[in-house]
């Protein structure tokens, strides 16, 4: 029996790609394709498929959150999350959401096989910086990746992240209400919630706290960029 | 014009629209994604690829491709200085058509700046590739940013 890939990636061409990619491998085939977190959610929950790809930049639902609830939904799920860095912040709550796989999207041509390889064995494919971070966890108690460290902020709830995503996506309280089948009062109690818990008071406040957390990524023009690191797709 | 109508055209009118293009992102599996759309047309051929302005120059001048498709954020070189030093060397006969993330007028203003014939956004080059490609091959403008594109002689 085919090994059933569901691929989540917001960029067509990078979904072609993947699909490229992939489809060589004998024995397994792309069983959906999902442009956004929302939509992988659905499509994993009918498809059913043995290993979900996730990009971590998502609109409306990011990776990050999609397999959070994903495997809320049934833990049996296989994870890889596509990354475009391998901060620390960024594993540790790749790895805290319950992913198996941690692949970055600039390796992705050499190392995606491998990690879909590994979860079909039932074992795990992280990036060696993961490695080396995990392996500092056991030697530094001060680097441990602890699923028990107190967080640095008040923790949302999985709707709250939801609501402050589509908020510092720019999209208005009443349009959130309809993308996540709430009322309009519904949505803005969250808000509020949300404001109260983190100390904000405002929604450029809200949107950059989403991106120190990793719920929205932006993009940045190269002049304001390190030419040396990591690019975005 | 669909594929059927291109395979019904004499052998000689199907050579005057093959294009050979040069692929340049620093990201292989988004190289791999833009080659399976572009090979899905009659004529036209992936010549090479680069994965970032540096290599995309020495590209230019061995390959000497038709269009050049471009990335703006790159390591080593940024796509933007690549479009001037393609334009400064006036390699004859090449165009450079920018397929990038940012979605943005000021973005798009400084690539047709450097010298670039067409400018597509990223999230929507499976939508807007086939006829930039189609557009700057012939020597006009196309650029399309996430809320449609435009063509102009």
């Amino acid at each position: 029996m085919k090994l059933r890939i569901l691929l989540a990636d917001d960029h067509e061409i990078v979904r072609r790609g993947l699909c490229a990619l992939l489809q060589k491998h004998e024995g397994w085939e792309i069983c959906g394709e999902a442009s956004d977190g929302r939509e992988a959610l659905e499509m994993a929950k009918q498809l059913k498929p043995d290993v979900v790809i996730v990009d971590i930049g998502m609109p409306n639902l990011n990776g990050l959150d999609t397999t959070r609830q994903l495997l809320q939904y049934d833990p049996h799920f296989k994870i890889i999350v596509l990354t475009i860095t391998d901060s620390d912040q960024v594993i540790r709550e790749a790895l805290d959401a319950g992913a198996r796989g941690f692949v970055l999207k600039s390796d992705a041509a050499r190392d995606l096989v491998s990690a879909v390889e590994a979860l079909q064995s039932k074992r795990m494919f992280f990036t060696p910086r993961v490695n080396d971070l995990v392996l500092a966890g056991f030697l530094d108690k001060g680097h441990a990746i602890s699923r028990n460290e107190p967080p640095n902020l008040p923790t949302l709830t999985a709707r709250e992240r939801e609501v402050t995503q589509l908020l510092a996506e720019g999209k208005s309280s009443k349009e959130v209400a309809t993308l996540l089948n709430l009322s309009t009062k519904t949505v803005e109690t969250h808000r509020s919630n949300i404001m109260r818990k983190l100390s904000l008071h405002s929604i450029r406040d809200l949107v950059v706290y989403a991106i120190k957390n990793n719920i929205i990524q932006i993009q940045m023009p190269p002049q304001f960029r390190n030419t040396t690191e990591t690019t975005l797709v | 014009m669909n594929m059927d109508a291109i395979a019904g055209l004499p052998l000689k009118v199907k050579n005057l629209m093959a294009v050979r293009i040069l692929l340049v992102d620093d990201h292989p599996i988004v190289r791999q994604g833009l080659r399976t759309l572009l090979e899905g047309r009659t004529g036209w051929e992936v010549v090479g690829e680069a994965s970032d302005g540096l290599e995309a120059l020495d590209k230019v001048e061995s390959l000497k491709p038709d269009v050049v498709v471009l990335d703006v954020t790159m390591p080593r070189m940024n796509g933007l200085e690549a479009c001037r030093h393609i334009q400064q060397r006036s390699t004859p006969g090449v165009e450079v058509l920018f397929v990038t993330q940012h979605d943005s007028p000021q973005m798009m203003r400084e690539a047709l700046d450097a010298g670039a014939r067409g400018y597509v956004v990223k999230s929507n080059a499976a939508r807007d590739l086939l006829e930039a490609v189609d557009a700057v091959s012939q020597h006009r403008v196309f650029t399309a940013l996430a809320r449609g594109p435009q063509v102009s002689c």
